[in-house]
């Protein structure tokens, strides 16, 4: 079962995150740098216009009779300075700082203009930053200017950056499906990993980069010692159980040849729970086990089957479910799951009903009995191997306590799960819920009434 | 013990084989408190030996003799010879179970067995052999009938939809005692009959439990099953069925 995994960024979510920083940062410092540049040059250039359009407005207004000199303003009025002829300056608005280094780049243009008191300030009527200024005639009047543009504008700084993004975000998606290719082999081997003891793990194929191949080969060696380990055991257990289960075949024929039949039904019992004792321990450790295959099996005619048996054997069972209800499942498995809780059902409860309930995601085959139920406190407790709740279940418990363990083994490597839950008034309902496949085809017409399970 | 005893027309010659040497005994002599004859060997080549003494009605066989493989002994000897044999595995595995009977076995015995156990399963197989004989039929192929289909090496029955459906012993040989004699009314003390040459615990049940039983699990897509109860009389397939 996989447990949940507190979300962490991956390697190669930490490799694109460090890749995206010093790309931010390269494109970062590069854009700062252009900008600076750029904007500097723009005032250079805008400089030198200004300059030599005010030493030529100067000229000509200068030249001009007073009377014309408006009308002469305006005509050199062009569509990036806005130009009027005043007796005296206007008074600056409030916010202005000069442009002390503008008015430098101006002078350093043309020089001429520093004796006309050449005055250069920066407006911000909106958001735009605009130039304007002064500068004084020989018969001291005025000449006002300002620029039309405003200075700097950010639409054209926004295009620029996105420009500029193109390139990086493809490197981006460039370097994420890189990395991504060159993590694909630790993502296999985590699924392997995941997998192992659940489905069959073949060898994981070893590449990547070194590291990754390292892991991989230690992965595969673990793998192949574990497997040697289990079947090792899995070979003394089969050769324990025949050892054990041929002495039980001779004490069984033996006992069958007691003529007291209290002291033959006595032996008789005490060889059945031992043989159970065997049946369990195997099961449980995997001795028995077989690699089996899931096939296709009709589950509601299994469950009934199971319900027919038990009650020829005089116990009063009850199946309530569909009479047909297809699934892909390890057959065995499964049935020796179901005879386990239905076992334990008619050994604590005088009724027994089984259920078999499916909605869209899991076929649940629920068995409840009427008998004392589990306390609440050992619902959990009683799922572990080896744990028997004697003084509440009654002694007369077969095998080791490991009943439910190898129901719960069972289920998990059918993919399913155990629930228990206690009845009320009295009573258990222990519950195999299996995730229903996608081939799965409930081909059920007249479905007989389907009560909800009580799971409370 | 002579309860058990189903007065056979002569008594049957049984090869046990079997490697541990108590087991053999006792084995060997609740056959023989049952009225059956047998040879006891300890391995497979024993085994050989006590075919060629003499006739030989059923082998009794361990798979897990020390330095063979039961399996094989098995399919060599299943080769050889038509003779029931009924496999004694101390491996509750199912995979084994179906292996031997697919390789032509008649039946299989867990140990730990009892005499009960082990004296209604010699007494089936050896009827059945006899009913086999008697009709020239061997417990082999495939029978189709509607969609569904008998497979008999297996003892199994997959639905029109191809789902395995679980029949208990008794149920299969019903429905192949119906199926034998399909379109044809059969009585219901002839069912008991031809039930009772199979599985030993098929006529623990009434013919018509298993048959209601049956019905149940023959339905298929909102039909009924295709077996009619003639009132009075008995049960009919009333369905085609092909022998592959």
């Amino acid at each position: 079962m996989r447990s949940f995994v507190r979300p962490s960024i991956g390697i190669a979510g930490r490799i694109v995150a460090i890749l995206l920083l010093t790309l931010l940062l390269e494109f970062g410092v590069s854009t700062l740098l252009y900008e600076r540049a750029s904007r500097f040059a723009v005032r250079e250039d805008e400089a030198h216009r200004l300059a030599e359009h005010l030493v030529i407005s100067r000229k000509l207004i200068a030249d001009s009779a007073p009377a014309a000199r408006a009308a002469t303003a305006a005509e050199l009025t062009t569509d990036r300075y806005a130009l009027r002829w005043e007796q005296a300056l206007p008074p600056p608005p409030t916010i202005s700082p000069t442009l002390d280094g503008m008015r430098e780049q101006i002078l350093a243009w043309e020089p001429t203009l520093a004796a006309s008191d050449l005055r250069v300030q920066l407006v911000s009527p909106g958001r735009n930053a605009y130039v304007t200024g002064g500068l004084r005639l020989p018969d001291e009047s005025w000449l006002y200017f300002r620029t039309i543009e405003p200075l700097v504008t950010v639409n054209l700084a926004l295009e620029r950056i996105l420009l500029t993004l193109i390139p990086a975000v493809a490197m981006m998606i460039v370097a994420i499906l890189l990395v991504r290719r060159m993590l694909f082999p630790l993502r296999r081997l985590a699924a392997a990993a995941d997998d192992f003891g659940v489905a069959d793990v073949d060898e994981v194929p070893e590449a990547g980069p070194g590291d990754v191949r390292r892991v991989t080969a230690a992965f595969n060696r673990m793998q192949q010692r574990i497997r040697r380990l289990i079947s090792d055991q899995t070979q003394a257990l089969a050769a324990v159980g025949h050892d054990l289960r041929t002495p039980l075949a001779r004490l069984k024929l033996r006992a069958d040849g007691i003529d007291d039949p209290a002291l033959r039904r006595a032996m008789e019992g005490d060889v059945a729970e031992m043989g159970a004792m065997v049946d369990s321990l195997l099961a449980f450790l995997g001795g028995d086990h077989d690699p089996e295959r899931a096939v296709r099996i009709d589950l509601a005619v299994t469950v009934e089957t199971i319900v027919d048996a038990l009650r020829d054997a005089g116990h009063e069972v009850e199946y309530d479910g569909p009479d047909h209800l297809e699934l892909t499942i390890k057959p065995m498995s499964l049935k020796r799951a179901i005879n386990n809780l239905t076992g334990n059902a008619v050994r604590y409860g005088q009724h027994v009903w089984v259920r078999v309930v499916q909605d869209d995601t899991d076929v649940t085959i629920a068995v409840e009995d009427d008998g004392p139920g589990i306390p609440e406190a050992d619902l959990i407790r009683v799922l572990e191997p080896f744990v028997r709740l004697d003084d509440a279940r009654g002694r007369d418990t077969v095998g080791f306590g490991l009943g439910l363990a190898i129901v719960v083994r069972t289920l998990e490597t059918l993919g399913g799960r155990l629930t228990l839950s206690n009845r009320v008034p009295h009573g258990l309902c222990a519950a195999i819920v299996l995730p229903r496949a996608a081939d799965m085809i409930p081909y059920e017409h007249a479905a007989p009434q389907q009560r909800p399970v009580a799971i409370s | 013990m002579n309860a058990h005893l189903d007065s056979p027309e002569s008594p049957s010659s049984i090869v046990l084989v079997e490697d541990d040497p108590a087991l053999r005994t006792l084995t060997a002599r609740a056959l023989q408190q049952n009225g059956y004859i047998e040879r006891p060997a300890c391995s497979a080549p024993e085994m050989w030996q006590a075919l060629e003494a003499g006739p030989t009605d059923l082998v009794l066989l361990d798979i897990m003799l020390p330095g063979t493989n039961g399996i094989d002994l098995c399919r060599a000897l299943r080769q050889k010879s038509d003779v029931p044999i009924i496999f004694i595995s101390a491996k509750g595995s199912e995979t084994d179970r179906v292996v031997g009977l697919e390789l032509g076995a008649d039946d299989y015995i867990a140990k730990p067995f009892g005499t009960s156990e082990l004296v209604a399963r010699v007494r089936a197989v050896l009827r059945r052999g006899a009913l086999d004989r008697r009709h020239g039929r061997p417990e082999q192929g495939i029978l189709s009938f509607d969609g569904w289909q008998a497979i008999l090496a297996r003892r199994e029955l997959l639905s029109p939809s191809g789902a395995q459906v679980e029949l208990t012993g008794a149920e299969f040989d019903l429905l192949i005692s119906l199926l034998d004699h399909a379109g044809r009314v059969i009585a219901r003390e002839r069912l008991i009959e031809l039930s009772r040459t199979r599985l030993g615990d098929s006529s623990d049940r009434s013919v018509d439990v298993l048959v209601s039983r049956l019905r149940r699990k023959l339905s298929h897509d909102g039909k009924q099953a295709p077996i009619v109860t003639v009132r009075g009389v008995g049960y009919m397939l009333n369905v085609a069925v092909t022998r592959t």
